[in-house]
């Protein structure tokens, strides 16, 4: 009978420190950008303007808390991160942040448990404003002033403010930046490739961008839906691009997920058309300062909404008016402006852009 | 005479035993007793000495060699379903795209997108053939991703070699599918809940990790290496193929294969066979941890960054996939062709969906439907395969 | 609830034909069951008493004949008009639903329910009395049925008949998975049925169980009824065996124990223990030599032998192939020093069932074939075909899914597993369970051809007959000690019961 040496079960301890090991000396995780030689900006994404005149004064100590969705993808990392900085900055607050997942019911939750700490101001980044208004309602009706930011509430007494980025306006900028590119072109054929389909703020982009691209007689004639992520955005635009072997220009709602779009294009060896990007970030800024790919212009989605709202519950917690406005009182609703970013103006936005 | 018994062959008869046939119980007793009507088969009983006793016994003589056909498990038969469906899906792409929908290039474009989940859904085919499941491999891949992108990693692939990103990228898989396995054979925690943690812990990990922000290749060399093509195919498709091949070679005609379908056929009688269920069981999720890494730098090729949010939801279109391609949830049989076929009737399908400019509610409600159509057709072809 | 003796019987099946794709299950079936009796149904495997209670459950639709119900023609369309009707079937398998309690899988199906709310005490309260009558007060209703050992849950599907109200119930090897004590209650409580009116059609291997309550017998064979309405009085086992096989059988254990052929022990066990299962387990096999471990089930038989082969650790104790220790609760070192096991649940313990018949026969063997870890299927699927047909392996094709096979035929696959593995000690445990009359006397004759070449074999059986019949050695377990070391010479029937029983409360 063949006698074999039995194997002692801890074979697999030493493969697992061997693959530890392995890991170890590969990856380190460091991921600081000091700790490597490259020399990359510091992602911080916010532009720093320091308070200045009366708003400066410290007052009376607050807490605000703030509830956001949860930073899977660029943009809304900057959103928090920015909301983080603010709440450092300002020495009379105490900010607390709860994220959510991308779920509805914990963020209601969590502004449930705001109401009941009694918080002096509450700040909400909706993951769905219309999902999220009764809770807000309900923080009103408590004596709690509300400020909504980025995705708008259904009812008008759901927030005392409302911090607007123009996702409306956003479509326009990109629908007629690529209408005055096409100089008329009524034959040219315009892609999209959009966000979640699914939420109001995608499909108030695309409606911006169709009417503005009527009115210089084009459509949409291929439109995908890239999901906010790399991998989607990828997925989607491979797909698109096959599908249409002839493009003139290409709009991209996120310059996150476009990371993935730029992939596939280069993937595809396409390079007759333009693209334009959105929400503004720091690398697709280096790639139209480049003007070596395909991308020739984003439009900006200011990331530093949910910083504002601090600002803004602040005032209204303290009972302050905004400073260089006669108004006594903070206004109801703010909606911030959307630039188009194109290799004339890039350098101007590229120390405030975030890092995807 | 005493040690004939060694022998091997077909004519070696060892033991005095009447032959006899079905439901016929010998009468008498003792082994020299001949039954009427029946031939002896020759010798006497042999009485062999211990040490022989590790060699087969061969108690009566083999009547004739039978025809040695070669057993495939998986006819065609069983896949037949499949086939027609990818067959109809091309059909309805030709008839709305046209040459554009057949065009190598777009051939390529589907099998570039089925690639990345393909490779993922062979570890699963794995995992379930061996009656577990895997919800992990999504994020575990996404963690592989984020981990090969670190500035770390990056730097030093830049210094040494790119190979130090995929060799990242696959460790972190392999490690990640290790940890699945010890925790489920050595810890006894359902499959289930155990990759499910794993889930929720590896996305965590990696946005810990990135900071939640894309992380963009900066290596050339890795990108140029993978964003080639070879005979006019991308590499990642190569990939792809590869490990299918590899995958069906590993299944099908390796122990470690059989081990794999005996663990999820029917663990007790594998254990009480003198399989090493629990190690078997590791090493089945080691493997799925280790093609997600592979996915892994597919992915990265393709999207040329690493992200957490790479891979979300993945494990169920690759449970999806290999569950359609006729792998039985419960383990005990699995199929390579079949999941590969699954997966590549997904990407057909999104393929043509966009190509007629659906939007994506639509895509999602025809891809509920195409599943359930997919099953039902592989169920009925696979049925009528059995019968036979 | 006493039906005369001249009235119409309580069930009529005439020229019941029943016809299942390639085959014909049920070929002109005919028997009458009375209130009131005991009716055995006989045949091997295979012949159609499983068709036949299905049809009669509800399960299957006859293609051709007719059933009468109390005189009148009635068809049985589904269960649940079985039910109705008062045919209620225990299956072989039990069918209870392990999470339940006792009185909520006795309802099953038909609970006691307002508008959907279960009423829990009054089916408790039924529950106990059924319990009662069956003379099983100790059980209690609100008892998971997962806890309750085999003939407890027998005992619930039982209650769980009687409480449709059956007028008759069919049992379908009813015995086959209790020790003898519990058997004799079970004949307690279907004598008591009995005198209740209630008729039993009970299927058995056991022909001496049949001699005990059996009245009338019919047998089948190949889908026929070869015989029906024998009296059980006047009717020889040789000749009931004579009509279940077609021909002549002297039931026998295939000759005399040939003995040890070597007085060098090949396996020692030395004060085996598992704490709360048994311990102090000492005992030896010579090459060539049948060792049976005798006693009641849970007296730790199987776990003694599931201990020796590593399937479970032993908290105390060695076990030495010749010489040489083997490492604790490691059953790839039991099979590698050529120790082999039979397991006593083939089905989910031995054998995958969706595989074919080859791979379920190299199950052990089959990285021997390989190199380097690729498989060789052609000196696999040969080296299986070999021990296939020279164990007359039926039907002889090895590429057929080893769920076709019959019990017998399984259990020859999984001795063919261990021949092709070539092991030095088999442990058998029950290695006739679920094998028909015919198929036993070639499993004992496999046996002893095995040990005649040297092979030393460790068996467990509850048929006391069967353990005497081929054991060179018996050993007495009772209550997780051996009491009582004799050889099977020296021993019979009675002498074994005795032992077994009074092993007990020590």
């Amino acid at each position: 009978m063949t006698r074999t040496i039995s194997t002692t079960p801890t074979w697999w301890l030493s493969a697992t420190a061997l693959l530890s090991a392995g890991l170890l000396v590969s990856g380190c995780l460091s991921n600081d950008p000091d700790a490597v030689a490259d020399d990359d900006d510091d992602g911080g994404g916010t532009a720093d303007t320091a308070l200045v005149g009366d708003n400066a004064e410290l007052g009376e100590e607050v807490v605000i808390g703030y509830s956001g969705p949860a930073a899977g993808h660029g943009w809304m990392s900057a959103i928090t991160q920015a909301a983080q900085e603010q709440g450092e900055e300002l020495e009379d607050v105490d900010l607390r942040i709860s994220e959510g997942d991308n779920d509805v019911n914990l963020q209601i939750s969590q502004i449930e448990q705001f109401i009941n700490d009694g918080v002096d101001a509450i700040v909400v980044l909706p993951f769905d404003g219309a999902a999220l208004t009764e809770v807000a309602i309900d923080a009103m009706e408590a004596g709690i002033p509300v400020v909504n930011v980025d995705r708008e509430f259904s009812s008008e007494f759901a927030a005392r403010t409302t911090i607007l980025g123009d996702n409306y306006g956003m479509g326009v900028s990109a629908g007629e930046y690529i209408c005055e590119r096409l100089d008329g072109d009524s034959d040219a054929v315009v892609a999209e490739v959009a966000g979640i389909d699914s939420l109001p703020l995608t499909q108030d982009r695309s409606a911006g961008f169709e009417d503005a691209l009527a009115d210089c007689g084009l459509e949409v004639d291929h439109r995908v839906d890239g999901g906010f992520s790399v991998s989607e955005g990828e997925s989607a635009a491979a797909n698109l691009l096959q599908a249409a072997p002839e493009i003139d220009a290409l709009w991209n709602h996120d310059d996150d997920q476009g990371v993935g779009v730029l992939a596939a294009i280069e993937n595809a060896g396409r390079d007759e058309f333009f693209m334009v990007g959105g929400a503004g970030s720091a690398n697709m800024m280096r790639e139209i300062q480049d003007e070596e790919s395909v991308v020739e212009a984003t439009v900006i989605y200011p990331s530093t909404q949910a910083a504002d709202g601090i600002r803004l519950a602040r005032l209204l917690a303290q009972g302050r008016a905004m400073g260089d406005l006669v108004q006594l009182e903070v206004p109801r609703e703010i909606q911030l402006y959307a630039p188009v970013v194109t290799a004339e103006n890039v350098d101007q936005y590229i120390d405030s852009a975030f890092e995807s | 005479m005493s040690t004939e018994d060694t022998s091997h062959d077909a004519s070696g008869v060892k033991a005095s035993a009447p032959a006899r046939g079905r439901g016929g119980p010998r009468a008498g007793s003792h082994p020299d007793t001949s039954v009427p009507g029946r031939a002896m088969s020759g010798t006497e009983a042999v009485v062999p000495t211990g040490e022989t006793s590790t060699v087969e016994r061969d108690l009566r003589p083999v009547d004739s060699e039978q025809k040695a056909a070669p057993t495939f498990q998986l006819s065609l038969g069983h896949s037949l379903g499949l086939v027609l469906a990818l067959v109809a899906l091309i059909a309805l792409g030709a008839a709305t795209g046209g040459d554009r929908f057949l065009s190598l290039s777009n051939m390529t474009t589907i099998l570039s997108q089925a690639a990345v989940i393909g490779v993922i859904s062979i570890g699963v085919t794995f995992v379930i053939t061996a009656g577990g499941i895997d919800l992990s491999v999504g994020s575990v891949m996404g963690l592989a991703t984020v981990w090969a992108t670190t500035l770390g990693t990056q730097a030093m692939a830049n210094d040494l070699h790119w190979i130090v990103l995929v060799l990242t990228a696959l460790a972190v898989g392999a490690g990640a599918g290790l940890v699945n396995g010890i925790i489920i054979a050595y810890g006894k925690v359902v499959p289930f809940i155990a990759t499910l943690a794993m889930l929720v812990a590896a996305r965590g990990f990696a946005e810990i990790i990135s900071g939640r922000q894309t992380q963009i290749v900066n290596v050339p060399e890795f990108t140029n290496a993978f964003r080639r093509s070879i005979l006019g195919v991308p590499v990642i498709v190569w990939i792809f193929i590869l490990v299918a091949v590899a995958g069906w070679f590993l299944l099908n005609r390796t122990t470690f294969g059989r081990r794999t379908i005996a663990v999820g056929g029917n663990a007790e009688a594998a254990r009480l066979a003198g399989i090493k269920v629990k190690r078997h069981t590791m090493l089945v999720f080691t493997l799925a941890g280790l093609c997600a890494g592979i996915g892994a730098v597919m992915m990265l090729s393709r999207t040329t960054a690493g992200s957490s949010t790479h891979g979300s939801l993945m494990e169920l279109d690759a449970i999806a996939a290999v569950v359609i391609g006729g792998t039985l949830l419960v383990g005990g049989r699995g199929t390579i062709v079949g999941t590969v076929l699954g997966v590549i009737i997904f990407a057909v399908l999104t393929n043509v969906l966009i190509q007629n400019n659906l939007d994506q509610s639509v895509q999602a409600l025809v891809t509920g439907g195409i599943i359930v159509g997919a099953v039902l057709l592989q169920q009925r072809f696979s049925r009528e395969a059995k019968r036979r | 609830m006493i039906t005369k003796g001249q009235a119409a019987p309580l069930l009529q099946m005439s020229g019941i034909t029943k016809h299942f794709p390639g085959a014909k299950a049920l070929d002109g079936v005919t028997l009458d069951i009375r209130a009131g009796e005991v009716h055995c149904l006989l045949g091997q495997n295979g012949a159609g008493k499983s068709t036949l209670i299905k049809t009669l459950a509800g399960l299957h639709q006859p293609d051709d004949g007719k059933i009468l119900w109390m005189g009148e023609p009635t068809s049985i369309p589904n269960p649940t008009a079985a039910l109705q009707l008062g045919v209620a079937t225990m299956y072989q398998e039990l069918d209870v639903v392990d999470g339940l309690s006792v009185a909520e899988n006795i309802f099953l199906g038909h609970e006691m329910a307002t508008a959907g709310v279960l009423h829990r005490r009054s089916a408790a309260s039924q529950t106990r009395e059924l319990l009662a009558r069956l003379g099983h007060p100790e059980i209690s209703a609100q008892q998971e049925v997962g806890r309750l050992p085999a003939a407890g849950k027998q005992v619930v599907s039982m209650v769980r008949a009687l409480s449709h109200d059956a007028k008759l119930i069919v049992m379908d090897e009813p015995s086959a998975v209790l020790d003898p004590e519990e058997v004799e209650n079970l004949f307690r409580v279907v004598i008591s049925l009995k005198q209740q009116g209630v008729a039993v059609i009970y299927i058995s291997h056991r022909l001496e169980e049949i001699r005990r309550i059996g009245d009338r017998i019919t047998v089948l064979k190949d889908g026929r009824t070869v015989a029906t309405g024998l009296s059980v009085e006047d009717t020889s086992t040789a000749e009931l065996i004579e009509l279940m096989t077609g021909h002549e059988v002297v039931a026998d254990f295939g000759g005399a124990p040939t003995g040890a052929i070597s007085e060098t022990p090949v396996l020692s066990v030395e004060d085996l223990a598992v704490d709360g299962l048994f311990e102090a387990v000492s005992f030896s096999v010579r090459p060539g030599e049948i060792i049976g471990l005798a006693g009641l089930v849970g007296a730790g038989r199987s776990e003694i032998l599931e201990t020796i082969y590593g399937a479970r650790k032993p908290t105390a104790g060695a076990v030495r192939m010749e010489g040489r220790q083997l490492r604790a609760g490691s059953v790839p070192d039991a099979v590698r020093h050529g120790i082999g096991l039979a397991p006593e649940e083939r089905k989910s313990q031995g054998l995958l069932l969706e595989e074919p018949i080859y791979r379920n026969i190299t199950l052990s063997t089959f990285a021997r074939f390989a190199a380097g870890g690729w498989l060789r299927e052609a000196a696999e699927r040969g080296a299986a075909k070999k021990q296939a047909t020279s164990l007359h392996l039926s039907p002889p094709d090895v590429d057929r899914r080893i769920r076709t096979l019959s019990g017998g035929n399984q259990q020859k696959a999984m001795l063919a597993r261990w021949l092709v593995h070539g092991c030095q000690v088999l442990l058998l445990d029950e290695p006739t369970r679920g094998v028909d009359v015919g198929a036993r006397a070639e499993i004992y004759t496999l046996i002893r051809e095995l040990t005649a070449q040297g092979t030393a074999v460790v068996m467990v059986s509850s048929e006391i007959e069967e353990v005497l019949g081929l054991a060179d050695q018996i050993l007495v377990v009772a209550d997780g000690r051996i009491v009582d070391q004799r050889p099977a010479a020296a021993l019979d029937e009675h002498q074994v019961l005795d032992l077994v029983m009074e092993g007990a409360p020590a």
